[in-house]
């Protein structure tokens, strides 16, 4: 009982890394109907700069954050604006751009920091809290509570500003939206930028829980991107849920399967979604170019 | 309009590059005239490694330790008035990759290969090394390298068997533990480790508590640690690269588990403390062929050598790059400059005495046959009086 637990403590903690990077995902998705392959790459840009700050410019752990948030997010909209001539024109050059641009963020990590990568110690110094022998990392519990805020704020931003009601627009039916005089370039940009932005989030706080390196981007985005299609492509709800999902699938699948736990975590993924090809929540409604 | 000018301008453009392009291909056909280039010229050796990736820290140190050895060599005037020529291929600690790389090194004249520091990238390159006759001296530690039987193939340090069966022997028998847990990756090398300290157990008739294996990839390790945890062990013995040795560390040590840790080469690196976090790794007993900077008196030299060039400290891989990479200049030059057969043959002839101790190669490759025992104490890896 105490092994399930602690596993499914561990499951979570990752997990809610996991969501974050599904956020950033189905965000763009949603909105463009585009899978940015670049985000694990600006996730990894975002742990570098969140560390670099923490580290180096002695920042407070949250500030650090925040800038690795806002420059991604300029990030973010300096890529939709590359890519925005090819909106509703040429959509797999837009796919093949992303993914250049994800080779070229993590060249432009190797040249600025090096290959070798970095630890970050964690900026909660509390001992791990003990309950009835399961122990959980403070830090553990900062990181779900940061996920937790981001979406509830991300929910309320595409339900109740203008701005975001706007996004859902886009997101529906983009000519309509063009016709009462929507702005969807804007809003792309804004869906990348605040995509970014999450990612980020997502690296700035695995930082401390894993390693930052010019490929640490590689295994959280496909795990993430898992974790975005599980909870249904575009939902953002989904996106949390498929997350913490993949985060304790693949924590049991290491206690139970060991050395073949990747096999089985995807093995698990692809009957689900074989089973429910729209994930959960079953949004898949972006269909466009 | 607009495309009439743009494609008047582009001619002359196109022009150009054209003649660039024809004179580019012709530079390398004219100056790769095969005969001459064996014996005038540069003698090319090439480092294959990580560059790149999460073992990029194993590449930069070996790529450094080979550089300072032949940077020494080439400032006394090379082997035979003939510079060295050092290449850096990055094969982000990928197999195929570096299969790649073996077919390409061999292509373009390289008499020598250093690296690779993981075994699974050394064992697939093998087979193209040995057809194309290029000796090769890796990092790697694997049994399953000796296994290949290539002659063409040399370990810069002991095999996992060497730095285990020490490690079994101190912790077993002089320290007397009896309850030992064991946690390694199912890559190349933590298998190896796995087999090697699991066979020396063995031997000793004990049976671990617990034997946890995860996967290289992996970063949450709650239910191994937790399964290891329910058994008390006195020791947990650890077969896994720098960064996730140190990741499983840290995890083990929020989960409760205030055992102290046993490994071998990649325990006694700052890239596992500083992953871990230092008060986390005290304690830990590394068995290790190059235990601290202060062994010796060449250790010693190397040392301020390596930490004048890169401005870092020296460390276990970095030593034995050097010395690997020693021992093949030594064998090209007592070889006048041979290659293939010959080289591999001046190689297995050669007896160095370096920074790990004195190599006399076998058949099967390994040149050493020893490892110390150390242990972190207040940060630094601390020799033990056995």
């Amino acid at each position: 009982m105490q092994v399930f637990f602690q596993t499914l403590v561990g499951g979570l903690s990752l997990g809610a890394i996991y969501a974050l990077v599904a956020l950033g995902f189905s965000l763009v998705y949603r909105t463009m109907g585009l899978v940015n392959f670049a985000h694990a790459d600006v996730v990894m840009i975002g742990a570098y700069v969140a560390s670099t700050f923490y580290m180096s410019a002695k920042l407070p752990f949250v500030l650090a954050i925040l800038v690795a948030i806002v420059s991604t997010g300029l990030i973010g909209v300096f890529m939709e604006r590359v890519l925005r001539p090819l909106e509703n024109k040429d959509f797999d050059l837009m796919l093949i751009g992303t993914i250049g641009f994800g080779i070229m963020l993590e060249a432009i990590a190797i040249l600025v920091w090096g290959a070798t990568g970095r630890a970050v110690p964690s900026p909660v110094k509390a001992a791990p809290l003990d309950i009835l022998g399961v122990r959980i990392r403070t830090y553990s519990l900062v990181v779900l509570a940061i996920a937790a805020v981001a979406t509830t704020v991300l929910i309320l931003f595409l339900q109740r500003t203008k701005r975001g009601t706007a996004m859902q627009a886009v997101a529906m039916d983009h000519e309509a939206a063009t016709a009462v005089g929507i702005h969807v370039g804007r809003s792309n940009a804004i869906a990348f930028a605040i995509g970014a932005g999450l990612a980020a989030l997502a690296g700035g706080l695995a930082g401390p829980l894993l390693y930052v390196n010019p490929t640490m981007g590689a295994s959280l985005g496909i795990k993430g991107f898992a974790a975005a299609i599980l909870g249904g492509f575009g939902n953002i709800p989904g996106a949390i849920l498929g997350g913490l999902a993949i985060g304790t699938i693949d924590a049991f699948a290491a206690g139970h399967f060991q050395g073949y736990s990747d096999l089985v975590t995807f093995l698990v993924f692809t009957v689900i979604i074989m089973v429910r090809p729209t994930g959960i929540f079953g949004e898949r409604t972006v269909n466009r170019a | 309009m607009f495309r009439q000018t743009s494609a008047r301008r582009l001619a002359p453009a196109a022009g150009v590059l054209a003649t660039l392009l024809i004179a580019g291909c012709h530079a390398p056909g004219s100056s790769s005239t095969p005969g001459s280039g064996a014996s005038a010229g540069p003698i090319k050796i090439a480092v294959v490694d990580a560059q790149s990736g999460q073992l990029s820290s194993l590449g930069a140190w070996e790529s450094k330790g080979a550089k300072l050895a032949v940077d020494e060599w080439n400032k006394n005037g090379g082997i035979n008035g003939r510079k060295i020529q050092l290449d850096v291929f990055d094969d982000t600690g990928d197999p195929t990759t570096g299969t790649n790389l073996a077919r390409k090194i061999a292509s373009e004249g390289y008499v020598a290969m250093i690296g690779t520091a993981e075994s699974a990238v050394t064992i697939a390159m093998a087979p193209t090394l040995q057809q194309a006759q290029i000796p090769n001296i890796t990092s790697g530690q694997a049994t399953g390298l000796v296994a290949l039987k290539s002659p063409f193939l040399f370990l810069n340090g002991p095999t996992s068997t060497t730095y285990d069966e020490t490690l079994a022997k101190y912790v077993v028998d002089t320290k007397g533990f009896k309850s030992i847990a064991m946690i390694t990756n199912n890559g190349s090398f933590g298998k190896g480790e796995h087999d090697a300290f699991l066979a020396s157990l063995t031997k000793r008739g004990i049976t671990p508590l617990s034997d946890q294996v995860v996967t290289t990839d992996q970063k949450d390790f709650s239910a191994a640690l937790t399964a290891i945890r329910q058994k008390n062990p006195q020791i947990v013995f650890i077969g896994s690269e720098e960064v996730e040795a140190g990741l499983i560390v840290k995890q083990a040590r929020d989960l409760g588990i205030t055992a102290p840790f046993a490994g071998s080469a990649p325990q006694g690196t700052p890239v596992f403390a500083s992953t871990a976090g230092a008060t986390n790794v005290e304690g830990t007993i590394v068995s290790s062929p190059y235990l601290s900077n202060d062994a010796s008196d060449a250790s010693r030299k190397f040392a301020a050598a390596y930490k004048a060039a890169y401005k870092e400290d020296a460390e276990l891989h970095g030593a034995k790059a050097y010395d690997g990479t020693s021992i093949v200049l030594t064998a090209l030059k007592s070889s006048n400059g041979a290659t293939g057969k010959a080289l591999a043959d001046a190689i297995r002839a050669t007896k160095y005495n370096g920074l790990l101790g004195s190599f006399a190669f076998d058949d099967t490759g390994v040149g050493i046959f020893a490892t110390k025992i150390g242990t972190i104490t207040n940060g630094n890896l601390v020799a033990v009086n056995s």
